[in-house]
């Protein structure tokens, strides 16, 4: 296990590196000067050297990078003061510390994941669970019929609906807002809900979808049949064989579903005017900031990365068959 | 501070032309009030032009007059799509940061508008507007008695000295240069900073023969050519006063100390701003500003559409909010205006942006082209495209209705009769025209504003003759991309709006024949001598004779050059919460008022 380990983070650490040295090389080989971008109006040739000595680049590109890549592992010392590691660079746009402003924002993602994720997990699995139990009654059908309908669903069109609904016309809740929990936990919670539960609805329609499709699949299998055929239960069954076998590929979605929410939630955090690591990205991309991109794609691809190794612990857990080699 | 040139109007840009292209389908105005609306913003735009008067003492003198039912307390909510990209005043240029700096610093001298629209500078930390010597050369202020920083430190002239000297410094880049300019003078005309390389920082400092502090009281600028303008130049955002014991070099852009009624209290960049009242600020001192509020909760990424939404529900916090420089969606215009008590709640106005068809001179050699294409093109459906007779109105001429010498009715080439252009005239001007010249190549950001623009600049030349060839360019990147001296284009659509009421800002910057370089706002790369002479005649001149020199650059330019198309007056129409009172358009903001305003209930 324990190399398991050491092998898959070494592996994350060069992939990491070479998802870096992609984005800064693709970045700076695009046509368009960021220089040239901030200098705004009057912008002479002498304005303009003044911008790029100020954010560095008039330096060479491999020292740029250099210093970007060195900066993570041992901080980097700014203008405006000392980078401690990881230091992600200081964003071109506002001047802030990316790792700072990553750091800053990652709480609102991390609630609407995390919140998300308890919501769809519990009532989307639970539902597709019940649904495969009682396939074929009316609760199935029910079931089956709203997860499709929900599915179809998209967090830009639920979203405003709500806000219409419960926000604009009746003002039975505030508008949605991030509040930390260690600063008023009702205001978290009510600040955030509306948020999570659209995108959660979203994700819960196909975790239902996804989980009695998978558990029919396992009440279809030869040791479930053999284990029923030996007089046991059916409850006892589904919940000592079936259920176990039917996670597999819920833990993989949920996986890849986790990571590139944590990375950001990018729809969800625009239509409720959230602050977190999907609209920072956005502004990143937008102003053409490097060192904000980078950023959040390595903060991104961290959590991509790490999940990747989680999923595959989890497989073993799951499946004793399952072997970390 | 108005360009559509800087980053932050880029974005806006952006913006804007997100929410607009629905838009198109009810730009028609239909509705009863739009011929009227119209009548009256023309009306208000006379009030808008009005020359600049300067305060004296008098006028100079605090506390600011009451707003008329003012009431103290409450915490105003503030709205704004984008994060502000400084706080340091040598850093601010643009309308953002403008607003808020309204309500953190001071200056030497600060605008102010009556309950009329009447435009004046008074004397900020000055007494009065300035005492102008040797023919517009010198400039004397003194500083009013008792003006503290939020620390409790008395403003001197030392702290005048030192904003001005690190206006010199490498890591103030993104302010206005005009001041640093004119103290360079010819001499380091092409880089100011050669002046004074070390911002004052090094302990070497400006020689009295530019900028004199003789006593804590009195500040003393001298000039190689007479500066008429300076006490509004002084007024800018971009020229507060940065306190010496407080500097703290880069890092003053993330920790400003205050100088006005409010304070920083906390500071999220792209997040949130929470301004508290500065108890160090002294309302006997100031003839402008108010201390209504508790204080300010900016809130920044929300987008327009969704201020929109908030402000017209207006339910709960929103009933105490603003919006800092966005406006009302354009595809929800139509919401706020047919119902009474949202329209009730709306402040608008002209903005300084005049956005033409500018031509590459380089290329579009042939003034009859120029011509041809100025009376093609189709105004109306362009403003068509931006909401309307609440998004624009059809310009005339190059000055916008914002600035002083504003001519209404000057028209040469019957832009206000014919709109929708006049196919007639253009096609007889391209009888004598080469099939060869008739070929134009057209720049247009690929954003969905840009895409409407695009068809309508093409529907109304092809129908002309010309051939049309359109070519899209990244809409983050435009102003770039158009601002290289060698592009590969024959025109593009540009903004540009004064900095300070004067077309010294607006002729200057955008026809001088020596701004032309890569990067710079004359979009056109016009090369005239004789506008350069009448340039640099009007800059030199008082103000009312400075206005006929502007006059007469203006009717050459749009005569004999033609280096651009005008299209259109660009308008601001922005909402506000029904808790919200004292709110109206600043005519020098062009954005809300933001020093007015006051909770009606707290």
């Amino acid at each position: 296990m324990l190399q398991f380990i050491i092998r898959r983070t070494v592996g994350a650490l060069v992939t990491l590196f070479l998802i870096s040295a992609a984005t800064f090389f693709l970045f700076v080989a695009a046509p368009s000067d960021y220089a040239s971008l901030a200098c705004g109006k009057d912008c002479s040739p002498q304005r303009l050297e003044d911008i790029r000595q100020a954010l560095g680049l008039n330096l060479p590109i491999v020292q740029q990078f250099w210093d970007f890549m060195t900066g993570i592992v041992m901080g980097r010392d700014f203008p405006t003061g000392h980078c401690s590691a990881p230091c992600l660079g200081q964003s071109f746009y506002s001047g802030d510390m990316v790792w700072g402003t990553i750091m800053d924002r990652f709480p609102t993602t991390l609630t609407l994941t995390l919140g998300g994720a308890v919501v769809f997990l519990v009532v989307g699995v639970g539902a597709g669970m019940v649904a495969a139990f009682r396939r074929g009654s009316m609760v199935d059908k029910v079931a089956t019929g709203v997860s499709m309908v929900l599915s179809s669903f998209q967090i830009y069109f639920l979203g405003p609906i709500v806000l219409i609904i419960f926000v604009y016309s009746t003002g039975w809740m505030d508008n949605p807002q991030y509040v930390p929990i260690t600063q008023n936990p009702w205001g978290w919670f009510t600040g955030m809900l509306l948020p999570t539960l659209v995108m959660a609805t979203i994700f819960t329609a196909q975790y239902t979808r996804m989980a009695r499709s998978s558990m029919i699949e396992q009440l279809a299998e030869e040791h479930v049949r053999t284990a029923r055929a030996k007089g046991m239960s059916r409850k006892y069954v589904f919940f000592r064989y079936a259920w176990r076998g039917s996670m597999i590929p819920i833990v993989t979605v949920l996986g890849i579903d986790l990571s590139s929410m944590l990375g950001g939630a990018v729809v969800t955090e625009i239509t409720f005017s959230l602050q977190g690591i999907g609209r920072l990205a956005v502004d990143g991309a937008v102003h053409k900031d490097l060192p904000l991109t980078m950023g959040v794609m390595l903060f991104g691809a961290f959590f991509i990365l790490l999940f990747n190794i989680l999923t595959d612990i989890a497989y073993a857990w799951i499946d004793p068959r399952v072997r970390l080699s | 501070m108005k360009s559509f040139s800087s980053r932050r109007a880029q974005a806006i840009v952006v913006a804007i032309a997100a929410g607009s292209l629905a838009l198109t389908g009810c730009s028609e105005n239909k509705g009863t009030n739009t011929g009227k609306d119209s009548k009256k913003d023309q009306k208000e735009a006379s009030v808008q032009s009005k020359a600049v008067t300067y305060a004296d003492a008098a006028g100079s003198t605090g506390p600011a007059k009451d707003v008329a039912g003012a009431q103290s307390g409450g915490t105003i909510t503030v709205y704004q799509e984008a994060g502000l990209s400084h706080l340091d005043p040598g850093q601010t240029y643009v309308s953002d940061a403008g607003q808020v700096a309204n309500l953190l610093f001071r200056r030497l001298t600060q605008f102010q508008e009556d309950d009329k629209g009447n435009v004046s500078v008074a004397g900020d930390l000055a007494t009065d507007s300035g005492k102008m010597s040797d023919g517009g050369k010198t400039w004397t202020f003194t500083l009013k008695d008792g003006i503290k920083d939020a620390k409790g430190n008395v403003i001197t002239s030392a702290d005048v000295r030192h904003t001005v000297e690190r206006q010199f410094a490498k890591f103030i880049f993104d302010g206005p240069p005009y001041l640093q300019t004119w103290l360079a003078g010819d001499k380091y005309a092409k880089d100011y900073r050669k002046l004074l390389p070390g911002g004052g920082f090094d302990g070497k400092h400006l020689p009295k023969s530019v900028l004199d502090t003789p006593d804590d009281k009195t500040v003393i600028f001298h000039f190689d050519q007479a500066r008429p303008d300076l006490p509004q130049t002084l007024a800018m955002a971009g020229y507060a006063i940065v306190p010496t014991k407080d500097d703290t070099k880069e890092k003053y852009d993330k920790a400003p100390v205050a100088t006005g009624p409010y304070k920083i209290q906390s500071y999220k960049n792209g997040k949130s701003l929470v301004l508290v009242k500065n108890t160090n600020w002294d309302p006997k001192t100031d003839s402008v500003r108010h201390q209504y509020v508790d204080g300010f909760n900016f809130q920044f990424g929300v987008t327009e559409s969704t201020q929109t939404k908030r402000l017209i529900a207006d339910q709960g916090d929103d009933k105490n909010a603003i919006q800092l420089t966005g406006g009302v969606e354009a595809t929800q215009i139509q919401d706020v205006i047919k119902n009474p008590s949202v329209n009730a709640r709306v402040t608008k106005g002209y903005q300084p942006y005049v956005m033409q068809l500018t031509f590459n001179l380089d290329r579009v050699k042939d003034l009859k082209v120029r011509q041809a294409i100025t009376y093609a093109v189709n105004s109306k459906s362009l403003i068509a495209g931006e909401g309307g007779v609440y998004g624009g109105d059809v310009a005339p001429n190059y000055f916008a209705p914002t600035l002083p010498g504003y001519e209404a009715k000057y028209d040469p080439y019957g832009r206000l009769a014919t709109p929708q252009g006049n196919i007639a005239k253009a096609k007889e001007l391209l009888k004598s025209i080469p099939a060869s010249e008739k070929k134009v190549v057209f720049a247009y950001a690929n954003s969905e504003n840009g895409q409407k623009r695009k068809v309508a600049i093409e529907d109304a030349l092809t129908k002309v003759g010309f051939n049309v060839v359109s070519k899209e360019v990244d809409a983050a990147s435009y102003y770039e991309q158009i601002g290289k001296l060698d592009n590969p284009y024959d025109m593009y659509i540009s903004g540009w709006g004064q900095d300070w009421p004067s077309p010294g800002t607006v002729v200057t910057p955008v026809y001088d024949g020596s701004q032309v370089s890569d990067g710079s706002p004359n979009y056109s790369h016009v090369k005239d001598p004789k506008v350069d002479a009448l340039i640099k005649k009007a800059l030199s001149e008082q103000p009312t004779e400075a206005a006929k020199t502007w006059k007469e650059a203006q009717h050459y330019l749009m005569e004999k050059v033609l280096p651009a198309a005008p299209l259109w007056y660009t308008k601001q129409f922005q909402l506000s919460g029904s808790n919200v009172g004292g709110a109206r358009y600043g005519s020098v903001s062009s954005l809300i008022d933001i020093n007015h305003l006051f909770l009606k209930k707290s």
